[in-house]
């Protein structure tokens, strides 16, 4: 638990929230400043800055219940669509330095502007791109079975270790 | 889940409804059908018409064969794959957001994410983090945007269920808007309510506390679902009977203006469906 996160302190009770779902590794609460009426965040407990550090079991937890809540969203407030969102890191837009998912009620025109305009690429820079990502896809799979996820977790974490710590290191610095 | 679907045709497009009418319109696909009109020569009421006539199997061939990411994933159009295993399937998206955007799309037909068994759910998302790790690596980029949308409204283009996956960096022109809105606390308190109630009846529970296992309530909803189907077929010849079944939802329903669903004869279709 990082002393100084908001999150945290929602998790711990020490901020007060409106809690929709709550178990032994994820919380999903109500956002008081949402943008628009029923936008919820769904959380890890333990602190994890950003996406990457989130484990596969919490991972499965996360989305699961996230998915479950985007149902409930449609159900019980009657919106026409609903975003899944996440900011990973300041230039995407994070703010907090504590991994979630927004779960994001929509409708027309409600003022939230989540598209973008694409950008034209030569052929020659998206192969460079292709090639730039194949050449890293190395760690990407995903294990079949149970018994295989915990095998293949340790080399994932292993022959990432020094690179990735620095990486995350720097990327927490740069978290408010 | 959410597997009871039926169609409709308005305005030259084809729709498709939650049959279990609990979204009722608004949770709509939109489906482009001019090429095929065109193709085989059929006005929309003689393609309605074939829809209909059309087994549940029959119908979701019919929308793999509209679907572009379905052609793509079978090879059929030429895509630049990035990933693939046997529940999901990832490219570079030609229209980028950013040099290195990528879509990873699950090899079955889905529409919206709440139609996704949970394990794929978690599968896919497993995969998007590991992607995003990828990219960051790869790519140099400073940050990822993981993005889902369910709905026309939410900003869906394709009826295929995609995660966007897309490299950040600062000042790369692309700005989101999430405005912030000031909401009173016992607005909050009853929307929170509201959701919490959906929530536990998805898990077929009534108490949040015993929200433990995830997965293990599924088989009841779907127990659930073919009894609200058994009670329409029951009730014939009355319009919208699954409004008749609960007097909320048939006051929310007057509230709304039903334009998308106006002169179609949604009950027939989703009869059609509810067979399966």
């Amino acid at each position: 638990m990082a002393q100084n996160c908001l999150i945290c302190g929602i998790i711990e009770g020490r901020i007060p929230s409106k809690k929709i779902y709550e178990d032994d590794t994820a919380l999903a609460v109500l956002d008081v400043n949402g943008s628009n009426p029923g936008h919820c965040f769904v959380m890890p407990k333990i602190h994890y800055p950003i996406f990457e550090q989130v484990p596969d079991f919490e991972i499965g937890k996360l989305f699961s219940i996230s998915n479950k809540i985007s149902g409930a969203i449609f159900d019980a407030l009657k919106v026409h669509g609903t975003n899944l969102f996440i900011a990973n890191g300041i230039p995407a837009g994070q703010t907090v330095a504590h991994f979630m998912i927004n779960v994001i009620p929509r409708k027309e025109n409600d003022g939230i502007n989540l598209q973008w305009q694409p950008k034209q690429l030569s052929e020659e820079e998206m192969s460079t791109v292709e090639l730039k990502i194949k050449e890293h896809m190395d760690k990407v799979g995903v294990p079949q079975s149970q018994s295989k996820k915990q095998a293949s977790k340790k080399p994932l974490n292993e022959d990432s270790s020094e690179e990735s710590r620095e990486y995350f290191m720097r990327q927490l610095t740069r978290i408010p | 889940m959410y597997k009871l679907w039926s169609l409709a045709i308005v305005d030259g497009s084809l729709y498709l409804f939650n049959a279990s009418l609990k979204f009722t319109k608004y949770l709509y696909t939109k489906l482009f059908l001019k090429n095929l009109m065109a193709q085989q020569q059929m006005t929309p009421e003689q393609l309605q018409e074939k829809i209909k006539n059309m087994s549940p199997e029959e119908l979701k061939e019919f929308q793999k064969k509209q679907c572009v990411f379905c052609q793509i994933i079978e090879g059929k159009v030429q895509s630049r794959k990035i990933y693939e295993d046997n529940v999901c399937y990832g490219i570079l998206d030609i229209n980028p957001l950013n040099p290195g955007h990528v879509l990873l799309l699950t090899k079955e037909h889905y529409s919206i994410m709440p139609q996704i068994p949970d394990e794929e759910v978690i599968h896919v998302f497993t995969v998007a983090r590991n992607l995003s790790n990828t990219i960051l690596r790869s790519l140099e980029a400073e940050g990822t945007n993981i993005i889902v949308a369910n709905g026309i409204a939410a900003g869906q283009r394709a009826q295929h269920f995609m995660v966007h996956v897309i490299p950040r960096k600062a000042n790369d022109g692309v700005n989101f808007q999430l405005p912030q809105r000031q909401m009173q606390q016992q607005d909050i308190d009853e929307i929170g309510d509201k959701i919490v109630n959906a929530l536990s009846s998805l898990f077929g529970i009534g108490q949040k506390t015993e929200q433990k296992g995830a997965p293990a309530p599924m088989p009841k909803i779907v127990e659930a679902e073919f009894k609200e189907e058994d009670k329409r077929k029951k009730q014939p010849k009355i319009e919208k009977p699954a409004m008749q079944q609960n007097p909320d939802k048939k006051k929310e329903k007057k509230e709304t203006p039903d334009e998308a669903s106006s002169g179609i004869d949604l009950d027939d279709i989703a009869k059609l469906l509810g067979a399966k």
